[in-house]
This record gives structure tokens, C-alpha cells and sequence, in this order.
């Protein structure tokens, strides 16, 4: 893991989330094994590999949705801004505004178009009147790029838009809350080619505010959208670089075996 | 009874013959290559046995209703009812064997009996109930033909007595049946809901696995039984500790026992079905709260209860249509009174003891006093059943399509 540390330092930006020596368990399960990842500001960080991995437990670590199920214990230290976010001072319903998540399966609210973006600024007090709302829903449906799609309709059911849709409105859902961080887990896999394509599109836009962390079975996506990959295998962090040198020059064999598939 | 019994034992027989004669004339049509079948040979066994038993049930059926229906009992004879049920038993008999060639998609024709056999089954609930209203209507036309109907229906006093000069006005009953439920649904909806929130969404396994069916008990306990507790524990208690030092009259059997006991009896309905509507919302949903910095009780509150609202509200009216039909609890905990009042401390009766007391003791079915009973009966029926369709609107029109 020392190799690692140095090439982490060697990256241009500093590190907005930094995670050393994280354990997670699942009962008696060891999900993941002392992984420590640096990922940085207004990049996009790709998480592949193959099924049960544990690339997706990592992901719900850094937003401590694992607190929502029981048998799930975290040991070590993840940093946001330098930040302990496991800290006992730290409140996970605050860290998960910071950090927002959009889902495997689109999950729209029950609830209209509108209230589904506005859900989030609301609990958080965000907006002060209701003219400000709007403005907010209107920027974060924009940067999901779906208004022009539902500007006309906006009192409509959310869960009455089609699959691809339905996505990028839960990206502008999780949006409106204004993150420092989104984490994205497996956004395309329920989607079409051409969602995929505009939700990929989507993501290269929000780099320019967010660091992104997407996890993604296609290694396709991962070379399109990230500028860093992390390649996870049996619960390890097995290799974290630059997306092209992973596909290009990997380090590690597994790492090769994989993008080439041979294992997965 | 041996001569209804024989026919029936005498149609097993049957039918047990049919299944080996259909399916040894299948497999010697095949000559021994069963694979050149159109259907496995059991299905021709279980296709000439259904071919017996379904139209000899059919006819058993049929028979039973006529002499049901049939105004003397000995127009029907004891033969004729055999007769009734052999003749389908030994058609379906003979032609199931017969149709037991090489060709005969055996499999296909069993199964269009079983689903006959189902169909039937979903009838009979719904003929029994078309049954229910056609008989309520024919004694509710003969009350109205001595009785009018605006009487009944605005009058707001009821005093039967069978000289003949009687008050029959359904308003004092009505409003005592709708505020005895009103208070217990009031009882009932925020403890049942809160329950099925917290069985839900917070209890951890092992609470949830007892508790749960603990709730349940409440269901189980006969109306009577809660009838008592109200008569001799909490009608007492209110009058003691609530009328008589507030002023508001001296009587242990009051709108309120009544209702607040019935609450108690309804808990169970609304928390377990709640609990099961509220469990059916998927995980996705409350994942997708959490992850915006919602705090659980704001997801419960702005989620998970919204989306699963259409299954609560339904499981409320189920429960508001058992309040307005309970009659026990009424009884022993608020009297037998009708009178129209807002007092919930006093005593007041509702359209099911009114209906009970009508009916018994000597009754003179030409009376309007014990006609009333039906037209009662049909003004209740009319009530449960409205809000029963009210439920299944909304519940049908605000069901979420979760994949």
C-alpha cells in the first residue's frame, strides 16, 4: 500500500476525500479489506470491478448510508476536507447533504416533478420563499439537464417519466441540495444506450462542481466519464491511477486481466 | 340424509372409475408408446374424474337451491334430488371416456374444468351477496308500503311500540351508529398508524416478531368479550371520574365507553394493515430520502407515509365499515337509548341494536315495527358498502406502480 501512497501524492489537485485502513464487516463478512483511497476535487473517480467487489460498500461508506443497515460496522478513518466523517461529533443526516447519491434504480419520490427536487432544499431550509424555491428547482433541473423535458409539467408525477428520465431527475434531486460531493452508484445500469449517453454527459458537466465518484460496471463509462479509476477486487483497492494509464499501462496483473476480461 | 349421502358416495365411485378407465383407454389408443399421446394418461384420469365429480356438484347444487327456494318442501322428491346428481355424474362419465382417443389434449380440458371450478368458487361470494340484497329488498318494499319513507328516513324520533302509532325515524340511530365511530376511529387511526410506524420502521426484528403478533391478539378477542369490559370497567370509570364530576349526566353506558373500547377492538386492523402497506414501500424510496440529508422521521413523514397513504386510507375505511356494523359492544357499553344528542357522555344506541332488538322476542313479520329491522339493515348495507367502494377507488386511483 506504501507504492500507493505515493502516487496519491503525486496528483494535482489536493485530496477532497481521503480514506485510510477502511474495514467494513457485514456480519462476519470482511467486505472490504484496509482500502485507502485519496480522491480529488472537480474530478471524476471511476470505481470498477467485478460483481461483490465491494466497490459499491465502499461508496456508501463515504455518505455513511451503511449506517442504515444493521449488521454493517466501519472501522478507519475517512476525511472530507480533512474532516473525520465517522467523528461521533459528526451527524450523518448533515454529511448526507454534503454528500449526495444518486441510486442504481432511479427512485423518484411519489410525489410530483416538482417536489422531488424541491425535497431536498426544503428539509434543509434552503430557500426562503417561495420564488427562491423555484429558482432552485429550476437550476438543479437544468443541471440535470431534463428541464426542457418537464418545464411545461413540472406538477406532473415523477414516477410517470421514463426510465432515463426518471434518472437524471434523481441526479437533480440530488443536486438541489447543492453537494460538495455526488456519489453515483451504477446511475446507468437500469438505463438505455441513449440515457446512458446523456447521463454520461450530465456527469461531465457536474465535474465542474462536484467531485464525482461513479461506480460502474463498464469499463466503456468508466474510460468515458473518469479522470481517475480505482480498480477494486475481493474487498482490496487493488490498483488507483489515471483513468488512461489503467487502461493503457495497468500495474497490477489482475488489473490487466480484468480490463482485458479475463476475470470479472 | 342416507339418500342424499349414497348418490354422493355413489358419484365417488365414479369418478375414481373414471380416472383409471380414462387413463388405460389413453395408454391402449397409444399401444403402450405413451409418448404418442396428446396429454400425460393422468391427465386423461384426472379429466374424466373432474368430467364426474364438477357437473355432479353442479347438479347438487342446482337441486338444493330449488328445494331451498320451493314453497313446500315435499314438491321436491327424494328421488328426483338422486336423479339430480347421477345424470350429470354418469354424462360426464360416459362422454369423458368416450373423448379418451389418441388426440384428445386431455391436459388442456382438465384445466378448463379446474378453472371452471374456480370461477365458480369467486361466484358464490358474489351471489351470495346479490342473495343478501334481494332478500333485504323484498321485506324493506313491504315496510315502505305501510310505513313512509320520509318518516324514516327525516323523522327524528323513535319510539316503536305495537299499538301501532309508532315513531320510526332512522336520524337518532344513524347519528348514534356515525358518532359512536367517529370516536372510534378517533381512538383507533392515530394508536393503529403510530403502531405501524414504529413496528415498521424502528422496531428491531425481535420486537417486531412479538409485538406484532401481540397486536394481533386484539383482533382475536370476540366483540362480546370487549362488550363486558366496557360494562363493567371503563362505562363505570368514565362515570365515575369524568361525567358526574364534570356534570354531564350519571349513566355508566355512554357514546364514549362505547366508542372508546370499539377503538380499542380496531387497533389491530389499522396497524396491521398499515404495517403491511408501509412495509411494501420499496427500500429504494427511503435510500433516496437518507441519501438527501433527510432525517428518518422526515423520510417516514414525507415519504414512506405519503406513498403508502392510498393503502392506509383503505385499511381506515375497512376499519370505519367494522365500527359502523359493530353491535355487541353498543350494546353493553352504550345502551339501547336512541337519542339525538352531543353529549358523548350519555346513552345512545345505534342501527345494529335497533335492528337486533326488533327482531327478537314474539315478532309479527307483517308488522311495520319488525319490518323496520330490514330497512334498516339495507340503510346500513348501503352505508358499509359505499364506504367499501370508496375504499377501493382510492386505494385503485393513488396506488404507486412500484416495479
Amino acid at each position: 500500500m506504501k507504492d500507493q501512497a505515493e502516487m496519491d501524492n503525486s496528483m494535482p489537485t489536493p485530496s477532497k476525500i481521503s480514506a485510510s485502513g477502511v474495514q467494513v464487516y457485514y456480519g462476519d463478512n470482511h467486505a472490504i479489506k484496509d482500502v485507502n483511497v485519496e480522491i480529488a476535487d472537480k474530478t471524476v473517480t471511476a470505481f470498477i470491478g467485478p460483481s461483490g467487489c465491494g466497490k459499491s460498500t465502499f461508496l456508501r461508506c463515504i455518505n455513511r448510508m451503511n449506517d442504515t443497515i444493521d449488521v454493517c460496522r466501519v472501522e478507519g478513518d475517512i476525511r472530507i476536507d480533512g474532516e473525520d466523517i465517522y467523528d461521533p461529533k459528526v451527524d450523518p443526516v448533515q454529511l448526507r447533504a454534503k454528500v449526495g447519491m444518486v441510486f442504481q434504480k432511479p427512485n423518484p419520490f411519489p410525489k410530483s416533478i416538482y417536489d422531488n427536487v424541491a425535497y431536498g432544499p426544503k428539509i434543509h431550509g434552503l430557500a426562503r420563499d417561495k420564488a427562491e424555491l423555484d429558482e432552485i428547482v429550476e437550476t438543479a433541473l437544468r443541471r440535470g439537464a431534463i428541464w426542457d423535458e418537464v418545464k411545461d409539467r413540472l406538477d406532473a408525477p415523477g414516477t410517470g417519466l421514463s426510465g432515463g428520465q426518471q434518472q437524471r431527475l434523481c441526479i437533480a434531486r440530488a443536486v438541489a441540495t447543492e453537494p460538495e460531493v455526488l456519489l453515483m452508484d451504477e446511475p446507468c445500469s437500469a438505463l438505455d444506450p441513449i440515457a446512458t449517453a446523456q447521463v454520461e454527459e450530465l456527469i461531465d458537466d457536474l465535474r465542474q462542481r462536484f467531485s464525482v465518484v461513479i461506480v460502474t460496471h463498464s469499463m466503456q463509462q468508466a474510460a468515458r466519464v473518469s479522470q481517475r479509476t480505482a480498480f477494486f477486487h475481493l474487498g482490496n483497492l487493488v490498483e488507483m491511477d489515471d483513468t488512461d494509464k489503467i487502461f493503457t499501462n495497468p500495474r497490477d496483473p489482475r488489473t490487466e486481466s480484468y480490463i482485458s476480461g479475463r476475470i470479472g | 340424509m342416507t339418500l342424499i349421502t349414497s348418490p354422493l358416495a355413489l358419484t365417488l365411485l365414479l369418478a375414481v372409475a373414471a380416472y383409471w378407465l380414462a387413463k388405460r383407454r389413453a395408454i391402449s389408443a397409444a399401444k403402450g408408446d405413451v409418448r404418442s399421446l396428446a396429454a400425460l394418461p393422468t391427465a386423461y384420469g384426472t379429466n374424466a374424474a373432474l368430467s364426474v365429480v364438477i357437473p355432479a356438484f353442479v347438479g347438487f347444487i342446482l337441486i338444493s337451491l330449488y328445494s331451498g327456494l320451493a314453497p313446500r318442501a315435499e314438491d321436491v322428491a327424494p328421488l328426483s334430488k338422486t336423479w339430480f346428481i347421477l345424470v350429470p355424474a354418469v354424462l360426464g362419465f360416459v362422454g369423458a371416456i368416450a373423448l379418451s382417443t389418441k388426440d384428445f389434449r386431455a391436459r388442456t380440458a382438465s384445466e378448463r374444468w379446474i378453472l371452471a371450478l374456480l370461477m365458480g368458487a369467486s361466484g358464490v361470494a358474489i351471489l351470495t351477496t346479490i342473495g343478501i340484497v334481494f332478500s333485504m329488498l323484498f321485506e324493506t318494499f313491504n315496510f315502505f308500503s305501510q310505513y313512509s319513507w320520509t318518516d324514516f328516513f327525516f323523522s327524528t324520533k323513535w319510539s316503536p311500540n305495537f299499538r301501532g302509532d309508532s315513531d320510526l325515524g332512522i336520524l337518532p340511530l344513524l347519528w348514534g351508529t356515525l358518532y359512536i365511530s367517529f370516536i372510534a376511529l378517533l381512538v383507533a387511526v392515530p394508536i393503529g398508524l403510530f403502531s405501524a410506524v414504529y413496528l415498521s420502521e424502528y422496531a428491531g426484528p425481535r420486537m417486531r416478531a412479538f409485538a406484532k403478533p401481540a397486536i394481533e391478539v386484539l383482533a382475536g378477542i370476540p366483540t362480546i368479550v370487549y362488550g363486558l369490559f366496557a360494562l363493567v370497567t371503563v362505562g363505570p370509570l368514565l362515570r365515575d371520574y369524568f361525567a358526574q364530576p364534570i356534570g354531564l349526566g350519571d349513566s355508566a353506558s355512554s357514546v364514549l365507553t362505547a366508542g372508546l373500547v370499539m377503538g380499542v377492538m380496531l387497533i389491530p386492523f389499522v396497524s396491521s394493515l398499515s404495517d403491511d402497506i408501509i412495509n411494501a414501500v420499496p427500500q429504494a424510496m427511503r435510500d433516496g430520502s437518507l441519501g438527501l440529508g433527510a432525517t428518518k422521521s422526515e423520510t417516514i413523514r414525507q415519504v414512506v407515509v405519503p406513498a403508502a397513504l392510498p393503502g392506509i386510507v383503505g385499511a381506515i375505511l375497512l376499519a370505519a365499515s367494522r365500527a359502523i356494523g359493530e353491535t355487541m359492544i353498543v350494546v353493553l357499553g352504550a345502551g339501547a337509548a336512541a337519542r339525538l344528542s352531543l353529549n358523548p357522555l350519555e346513552a345512545m344506541t345505534t342501527v345494529t341494536v335497533k335492528i337486533v332488538s326488533q327482531l327478537t322476542g314474539d315478532t309479527d313479520f307483517s308488522a311495520p315495527e319488525t319490518l323496520v329491522a330490514f330497512a334498516l339493515g339495507l340503510t346500513l348495507f348501503v352505508l358499509t358498502l359505499g364506504l367499501n367502494v370508496l375504499a377501493l377507488i382510492i386505494v385503485r386511483r393513488y396506488r404507486e406502480q412500484y416495479e
